[in-house]
C-alpha cells in the first residue's frame, strides 16, 4: 500500500524585498526595491505511512512551519510534490482537508467571542457529521480532554490550556485519517501536556490515526513519536528511528551525583584531572560528562567514589536535545 | 476510548431543509448573528451616530431648499426622505468583509479558514448575513422608528413598491458583500490595504448615491456609472422605494442588481483564485 503522505523534492521559497535602514533608506525603498529570494524548504523528502506518528523537530525557522503549511493545503509549493491521503493538498484543497484535522498552537479554529460549543456545532455541518457521531465523539472528548467545565464558555475567557484541548477535539471531531499539530504543547505547563499526549496516545492506537506533530520540547517527541525528522536551514537531517538514533550519535553519558556534605566541595578538582567534564546543578550537586568511547561508566564510577564521599549517584544517557543540537551544529548526520 | 465514537464515516443525517451542501453557510449565518451579539452594546451608539447623520443632513438639505422646491426632479420632503431611508438601507446591506480579511491575512489568521473544506469566499459573505439579520433587529428597526418620529419622511410609494424595495436591498446585501470580498483579497497581494479601503469606503458612499442622488451628478458622470454596480447599492433601491422607478423599470432594475451579484461574486471568486496561489502566512 502506498504511504498515506509522500513528499518529494518538496521546495518553497518566499521573495521577501530587503529593506533599507534609515529615513533616506526608507526613502530609497519607496523607489528601489532589491528582491532577495529564500528558500525556507529545500528539496525535502518523505514519506509517512498509516497509524504512525512521527515527530518533525527544528530550530525556530528551520523550516517546520512551512513544511506543514504545504501538507495542508495552505501554501503552494515552489516546486516538488506532495501527496497526501489520495490528494494533492494545495490543488485539492476543499476535499483534502475533509481528510485531515490541524492544529496550530499559536492559534485556534474556535470562534473568540462565542462559546466553544457552538464552534462544534458550526464544525458539525461543515463536515456533515450525524447527530449520533457529534454526541458520542464530544462525549468522550469531554470526558477524556474535562471539557465538561468550559464547554459554554467564550473562547477568549478560556486558559491556554483549556483552549488548547477545546482545539484538539475540534481538529478531531470528523475523525480524521490524518492529524497535523504544529507546537500543540508551547506555553503549556506540566500537567496540561501530559493530558494531551495521553490523549494523542490514545487516538493514535485506537484509531490509527497517523500523527505528524512539530514540537520545541523534545520531551513530547520521546513521549509520542517513535519516529523523527529533523530539518534545519530548510534541509531534513535526520529522518529515522528515535532509539535508532539516539544509539548511533549519542556520544556521551553523564552521571549525576550528589555530594554527602559541603566538605566535599574543595576536593572536587580531584576527579576532574583525567579530562573529565565536570557540571555544576547546584551546590551539593553535580554532572560528569564523558564520552562513551574513552571511559566505561564503571571506571567513571570509581574514581568518584574512590575520591568523594558521595550519597546518591545516577547514569544518565546523554540528553536528546545535546543529540539534537549536535546535529544542529555539525549540519549533517554522520 | 470508546470503539463507536469513531465509526465509519457519517451516513445517517438529520433530516434536512436545506440541500446538504448549503447546510454549513446556513450554520455560519447563525454564528455570525450570535458572534454579534457579543457586541450588543455598539448598536445604542450606532443608533446615535445614524440619528446624528441624518440630522446634519437634514439641515444642510433644509438651506439648499430655501431656494427653490425641486431640484432635479426631488422636491424637499422626497430629498429627507431620500436620505434618512438611504442611511438605514446602509445599517443592514454594510459589512466589513474586506476589512475582516484584510485583518485576517496581516494577523496570519486566514490560515484557520484555509484548512476548512468550505468556500471562504461563501462563508465570508453568510456569515455577514448573519450580521445584517441581526442588524436589522438591533439597529434598523429603531433607527426607522427613531427617524420617522423626528424627520418628515414619507412612506413608500405603494405596497408592491416596498415589496420590490425590499428585495432591492436584500441584492444591494449581496453587491456589497460580493464587492468587498473581491477588494478584499488584494490583500493577499498588496499585504497592507487599510488605505484603500478607506479609499474605497468613501468613493462608495459618494458613487452608491447615499450621500446625494446620482441625478444630481453631472450628465458624463451619469452615464458612466450606468455600466457600474455602485448606484445599484443606495440610488436604486431609493429610487423605487419612492416611486420613481415602477413597473417595467423597476423590473429591470432588480434584474441589473442580480446580474451585479452574479458578476461581482465571479470576480471575487477569480480574484481568490489568483490570489491564493500567492499566499504567504504572516508569521507563526
Amino acid at each position: 500500500m502506498a504511504p498515506l503522505v509522500e513528499v518529494r523534492d518538496l521546495t518553497k521559497e518566499f521573495r521577501s524585498f530587503k529593506r533599507r535602514e534609515g529615513v533616506w533608506g526608507a526613502v530609497q525603498n519607496l523607489f528601489v526595491r532589491e528582491y532577495v529570494t529564500v528558500r525556507a524548504v529545500d528539496r525535502v523528502s518523505f514519506a509517512i505511512e498509516a497509524g504512525e506518528m512521527v515527530g518533525y523537530i527544528g530550530a525556530n525557522g528551520a523550516g517546520k512551519s512551512t513544511t506543514i503549511k504545504m501538507l495542508t493545503g495552505i501554501l503552494m509549493p515552489t516546486s516538488g510534490t506532495v501527496v497526501a491521503a489520495g490528494w494533492v493538498p494545495y490543488r485539492d484543497r476543499r476535499r483534502y482537508t475533509r481528510q485531515i484535522g490541524v492544529v496550530f498552537g499559536q492559534r485556534t479554529q474556535l470562534w473568540w467571542d462565542i462559546a466553544v460549543v457552538e464552534s462544534f456545532k458550526l464544525l458539525k455541518e461543515i463536515y456533515e457529521i450525524s447527530d449520533a457521531d457529534y454526541r458520542s465523539r464530544l462525549g468522550l472528548f469531554a470526558e477524556i480532554l474535562n471539557l465538561g467545565e468550559y464547554m459554554h464558555t467564550p473562547v477568549r475567557k478560556l486558559s491556554l490550556g483549556e483552549r488548547m484541548r477545546c482545539d484538539l477535539a475540534a481538529s478531531l471531531l470528523h475523525n480524521p485519517p490524518l492529524l497535523f499539530l504544529d507546537e500543540p504543547t508551547i506555553g503549556l505547563d506540566v500537567v496540561a501536556k501530559e493530558r494531551i499526549r495521553e490523549f494523542l496516545k490514545e487516538v493514535n492506537r485506537s484509531q490509527r490515526t497517523t500523527v505528524l506533530l512539530t514540537t520545541h520540547d523534545l520531551s513530547d517527541i520521546e513521549e509520542l513519536s517513535r519516529r523523527i525528522l529533523i530539518i534545519d536551514k530548510g534541509r531534513i537531517l535526520f529522518d529515522g528511528d528515535l532509539a535508532e538514533m539516539k544509539k548511533r550519535l549519542a556520544q556521551y553519558n553523564q552521571v549525576k551525583f550528589f555530594l554527602k556534605d559541603r566538605s566535599q566541595i574543595p576536593r572536587l578538582a580531584e576527579v576532574t584531572t583525567n579530562g573529565l567534564g565536570l557540571e555544576r546543578v547546584d551546590e551539593l550537586t553535580y554532572l560528569m560528562r564523558f564520552d562513551r568511547a574513552k571511559h566505561s561508566s564503571a571506571d567513571v564510577i570509581r574514581t568518584l567514589v574512590n575520591r568523594l564521599e558521595i550519597r546518591d549517584l545516577f547514569v544518565e544517557e546523554e540528553p536528546i536535545e545535546e543529540i539534537v543540537k549536535r546535529i544542529y551544529l555539525s549540519g549533517e548526520v554522520a | 476510548m470508546g470503539s463507536n465514537a469513531f465509526a465509519a464515516p457519517p451516513l445517517a443525517r438529520s433530516p434536512a431543509l436545506l440541500p446538504l451542501a448549503l447546510r454549513p453557510y446556513a450554520e455560519l449565518v447563525r454564528m455570525g448573528f450570535v458572534d454579534t451579539l457579543a457586541y450588543r452594546l455598539r448598536y445604542y451608539t450606532g443608533i446615535a451616530t445614524y440619528f446624528i447623520y441624518v440630522s446634519v443632513y437634514y439641515f444642510i438639505w433644509k438651506a439648499i431648499y430655501e431656494h427653490g422646491t425641486s431640484i432635479e426632479g426631488f422636491d424637499f420632503s422626497q430629498i429627507m426622505t431620500y436620505v434618512a431611508v438611504g442611511w438605514i438601507i446602509r445599517s443592514l446591506y454594510f459589512n466589513n468583509i474586506d476589512q475582516d480579511l484584510a485583518t485576517q491575512v496581516t494577523e496570519g489568521t486566514l490560515v484557520m479558514n484555509l484548512i476548512k473544506p468550505v468556500n471562504l469566499q461563501g462563508a465570508l459573505i453568510a456569515t455577514a448575513l448573519g450580521q445584517s439579520v441581526f442588524r436589522l433587529v438591533m439597529l434598523t428597526v429603531p433607527t426607522t422608528l427613531l427617524l420617522f418620529l423626528v424627520f418628515p419622511v414619507r412612506r413608500p410609494a405603494s405596497l408592491a413598491h416596498f415589496a420590490a424595495f425590499s428585495v432591492s436591498v436584500a441584492l444591494s446585501f449581496f453587491i456589497v458583500a460580493a464587492l468587498n470580498f473581491a477588494v478584499g483579497t488584494l490583500a493577499i497581494r498588496l499585504l497592507s490595504i487599510l488605505g484603500l479601503l478607506r479609499a474605497k469606503y468613501f468613493l462608495l458612499e459618494l458613487l452608491s448615491g447615499l450621500l446625494l442622488p446620482i441625478s444630481f451628478f453631472p450628465h458624463g458622470f451619469q452615464v458612466a456609472l450606468d455600466f457600474l454596480p455602485f448606484q445599484y447599492i443606495s440610488y436604486v433601491p431609493l429610487l423605487i422605494y419612492l416611486g420613481k422607478l415602477s413597473g417595467g423599470a423597476a423590473w429591470r432594475a432588480l434584474g441589473i442588481q442580480i446580474f451585479w451579484v452574479l458578476a461581482l461574486v465571479a470576480l471575487g471568486h477569480a480574484m481568490w483564485q489568483w490570489s491564493s496561489r500567492k499566499i504567504t502566512v504572516q508569521g507563526g
